[in-house]
């Protein structure tokens, strides 16, 4: 089954309504789950489903990505033949530099697929949470002889202009297709950004695409619409499981706490189906003396000696005496002061809360000053390695800049406040 | 460091740990939560910088094998150097068994000659430590000695379990008595050597069997420069029931004098690929260590759950060590209890209660509970302490469902149940 089989993961992705999360990291290294990031959902869905032989398309931040997929251990992609390749724009590789859009980026590392002998190529995007066998994506595809299959799945009414919308036929043949389609639709099935195609037509299309001065070269804008106005064989495979795009902090934090579920969205325990990722060397939990942990998740390396409820904390998190978090998440190592009181907030990496701060303080719900159509549910984001002073309150929906230090707070945050740092100017 | 080839003895069947070590050797006891027992002195080794370890393994090699493999976890897959397990192995000349410690090396002493170290690291694989061996080379070169054994400081009423090593002023080794009554000294051999390469290739062409009685104990009386170097940080022998369960209640502690959290010598392992344990609403716990890949509904208290372990609603675990993988079933209460992986606790079980003393010939257990791996125990059963389950236990060694103080149930094989 290995053989034979290639896939690229799009990886590129800013994520801009991630906001803090993905200022200094692509989206599918934004940390998911408790020790997860986003991208091993993907990673560990093709080498479950048997491919062994990936390119990882990079462009925004990639540092951190890199180093999280270094040479592809944890999914046993260190290989002598095939493995994880990491593609990052080459200046003057082709006719632009930074990939325009994500069929340009295949476009531009088509040489990989040219040197392989594949039938189909499998194309991915490392930004979504969802377990499933690409197998039966490769088997539908063959049964319909189609040149493209969408895996699509059914999305709530309200968020169809967030997606692609497919409309079908009977046998699954793809009639009509709308990028975030305003106004009534008559279809709900999404596009989740999971491709196959025959390979020698992808290459056609992708030169054919790459001529045209009215593209923005981008599967979704243009390649798609295309081929379905055209009558092209364009399936849509309809995926009957969970499905997750966090691509806001809404929806990100509500997916990371669906986990804290007796019945959780993906059983992240199913030895058949292991989500695979790099893990430090971390001791088990420790849970302390006068601790109280409820309805949470906590990884190797936490120390807990002080009360969280509905919340995740992400490996080597320390929380100390007396101090309270509800309903948040917690990146590594955060330290969290005696007496600090966290509430509806997520705390990055390396992030130090002094004892007795107040995090998600009040009632005030003010959107925040900078992003307010990303930051008004009453969430509190806290950046990597921020240091809050002891003592001071921070009002819901206030965004607390990565690397900011003690000094750059003057005064209580309030609802919707902002304190940047030294590094959010570049 | 260059000149220095570690070797791990890691052959002790561990008769002293009943069923825990009946189908692995002690060395890959798992301990403290995710370890095994070996990776404190493979870390140590490591941190230490010492990238050429073998290790001597006897009994049950499989578990070892398995859990070192090609020396990943420690930076000990090295293209020259690195981990190897070291198996008794036939020739046409001979096919021996180790016959003891020193026996083991000697059988592998033809490993050693083609690399040539010039020193010796003798380590123990069931020791719980951290330690820097860079400062007993130190200690060593120093003192030009020839043998420098590692001693540490015991309480006078606890030598009868050690090797008791009394020195001069300057450190050299006087005597060395294996587990006196009494003794004049506090400093107990840890069974850590450094023996320069050429001294102890010469004790070896003796044939010796024991490293103590045929090597350290002939060399310190033929006037050699052996000498003692004391170490001061916190060190336990987990061979035993006793020593086990010590050590592991040690780490759960609120003021436990060695914890697993130290970011600057962290204890290094085969990593298991689970996800954060999940907490659920109903779940009360306190002074506990708790895996990946644990889920927990029901109250844990002073206890150690390994990876994969489920508490479900109701149930009561205390003062228990909880290997993988074990599902502790609603409603029933487990305490002063090490159970195995894969056991099943039935809903409304009882496991580790009663207070009896029970009879002296089971002193070994410590008092406890001991379930062997796989053994399931019915719903509602009880099992009264001091008892020892063996491995694969199952309805028919319960009596009207209670196992009394005092039993031991013997292993089953898992190919007794095809007949």
């Amino acid at each position: 089954m290995s053989s034979g089989r290639y896939a690229f993961i799009l990886a590129g992705g800013v994520g801009s309504r991630l906001c803090l999360l993905s200022e200094r990291r692509a989206k599918p290294a934004v940390p998911f789950g408790g020790k997860y990031r986003i991208i091993d959902f993907t990673l560990s869905n093709c080498v479950n489903s048997g491919i062994f032989d990936i390119g990882v398309l990079t462009q925004y931040r990639p540092t951190s990505l890199n180093q999280h997929i270094g040479i592809g251990r944890p999914w046993d992609l260190d290989r002598s033949r095939g493995g994880v390749q990491l593609l990052q724009p080459t200046p003057g590789a082709s006719q632009s530099d930074w990939y325009q859009g994500t069929a340009d980026a295949i476009y531009q590392n088509l040489l990989h697929l040219k040197r392989r002998r594949v039938d189909e190529v499998l194309i991915l995007s490392g930004d979504h949470i969802y377990k499933m066998d690409y197998n039966i994506l490769y088997g539908f595809h063959r049964a319909n002889r189609a040149l493209m299959t969408v895996a699509v799945t059914e999305v709530p009414e309200k968020d169809v202009n967030q997606f692609g919308i497919l409309e079908t036929g009977p046998n699954g043949r793809v009639t009509a297709f709308k990028e975030k389609p305003r106004g009534p639709v008559t279809s709900r099935l999404a596009s989740m950004g999971v491709y196959l195609f025959d390979r020698d037509a992808l290459i056609r299309w992708l030169v054919e695409d790459a001529g045209r001065s009215d593209s923005t070269h981008d599967f979704g804008k243009d390649i798609l619409p295309r081929l379905v106005e055209r009558g092209e064989g364009v399936f849509a495979y309809r995926f009957p499981d969970y499905w997750q795009d966090v691509g806001t902090l809404d929806s990100y934090y509500d997916a990371n706490l669906a986990f804290l579920s007796a019945e959780p969205p993906l059983d992240l325990h199913d030895p058949n189906w292991v989500i695979h990722t790099q893990s430090a060397d971390r001791p088990p939990v420790r849970v302390e003396h006068g601790a109280r942990v409820r309805h949470s998740m906590m990884a190797n390396g936490c120390r807990v000696a002080g009360e969280v409820t509905n919340s995740v904390l992400f490996p080597g998190v320390d929380v100390a005496p007396g101090a309270v978090i509800r309903d948040s998440i917690v990146m590594h190592d955060t330290v969290i002061g005696p007496g600090a009181i966290i509430e509806k907030a997520i705390l990055d990496k390396d992030v130090v809360i002094g004892s007795g701060a107040r995090i998600g303080f009040g009632t005030e719900m003010s959107p925040n000053r900078a992003c307010p159509e990303h930051l008004s549910s009453g969430l509190v984001l806290v950046g990597k390695r921020a240091r809050v002073p002891g003592g001071i309150t921070i009002g819901r929906n206030a965004r607390i800049g990565a690397s900011v230090t003690e000094d750059d707070f003057t005064a209580p945050v309030p609802s919707g406040g902002v304190v940047d740092g030294p590094e959010s100017m570049h | 460091m260059q000149n220095v080839m570690a070797l791990v003895l890691s052959g002790g069947g561990g008769e002293r740990l009943g069923v825990l070590s009946a189908e692995r050797a002690v060395s890959a006891l798992p301990f403290g939560g995710k370890y095994r027992v070996i990776d404190f002195s493979l870390s140590n080794c490591c941190h230490s910088g010492i990238d050429r370890v073998g290790v001597l393994a006897q009994h049950a090699p499989a578990s070892l094998n398995d859990h070192i493999g090609a020396g990943r976890p420690w930076d000990l897959d090295r293209r020259g150097g690195g981990v190897v397990i070291l198996q008794p192995y036939q020739t046409r000349s001979h096919a021996g068994w180790y016959r003891g410690t020193a026996d083991a090396i000697t059988q592998n002493w033809d490993y050693l000659e083609e690399r040539r170290p010039e020193r010796v690291l003798v380590l123990s694989g069931d020791h719980v430590y951290r330690m820097d061996y860079r400062a007993l080379f130190l200690a060593h070169e120093q003192r030009g000695a020839s043998v420098t054994m590692a001693v540490t400081r015991v309480p006078a009423d606890q030598s009868r379990r050690f090797g008791m090593v009394t020195t001069d002023k300057g450190g050299r080794v006087r005597t060395i008595e294996e587990k006196p009554e009494r003794s004049t000294s506090q400093s107990a051999n840890m069974g850590v050597y450094v023996f320069e390469f050429d001294v102890l290739g010469e004790m070896l062409r003796t044939r010796p069997v024991d490293l103590v009685l045929d090597v350290l104990r002939p060399l310190v009386d033929a006037g050699e420069r052996v000498y003692a170097h004391e170490f001061g940080g916190y060190w336990e022998d987990v061979g035993t029931v006793a020593s086990y369960y010590r050590a592991s209640m040690e780490l759960v502690r609120p003021e436990a004098r060695f914890q697993l959290h130290d970011a600057r010598w962290p204890i290094l392992t085969r990593d298991e690929e689970r996800p954060a344990a999940l907490v659920s609403d109903a779940a009360e716990i306190e002074d506990s260590l708790i895996a990946n890949g644990c889920r927990i509904d029901g109250t844990v208290r002073r206890s150690i759950l390994f990876p994969g372990v489920r508490v479900a609603a109701g149930a009561v675990v205390s003062d228990a060590v909880v290997l993988a993988d074990t599902r502790i079933e609603a409603d029933s209460r487990v305490e002063r209890a090490i159970l195995d992986k894969y056991v099943r606790v039935g809903e409304g079980a009882v496991v580790g209660d009663g207070d009896e003393p029970g009879p002296l010939e089971l002193n070994w257990l410590g008092g406890l509970v001991l379930v062997g791996k796989d053994t399931w125990i019915p719903p509602g059963g009880r099992v009264q302490r001091p008892a020892s389950l063996g491995v694969g236990g199952r309805y028919e060694d319960f009596v009207q469902g209670v196992v009394t103080p005092g039993t031991i149930v013997p292993n089953r094989r898992w190919f007794e149940e095809l007949r």
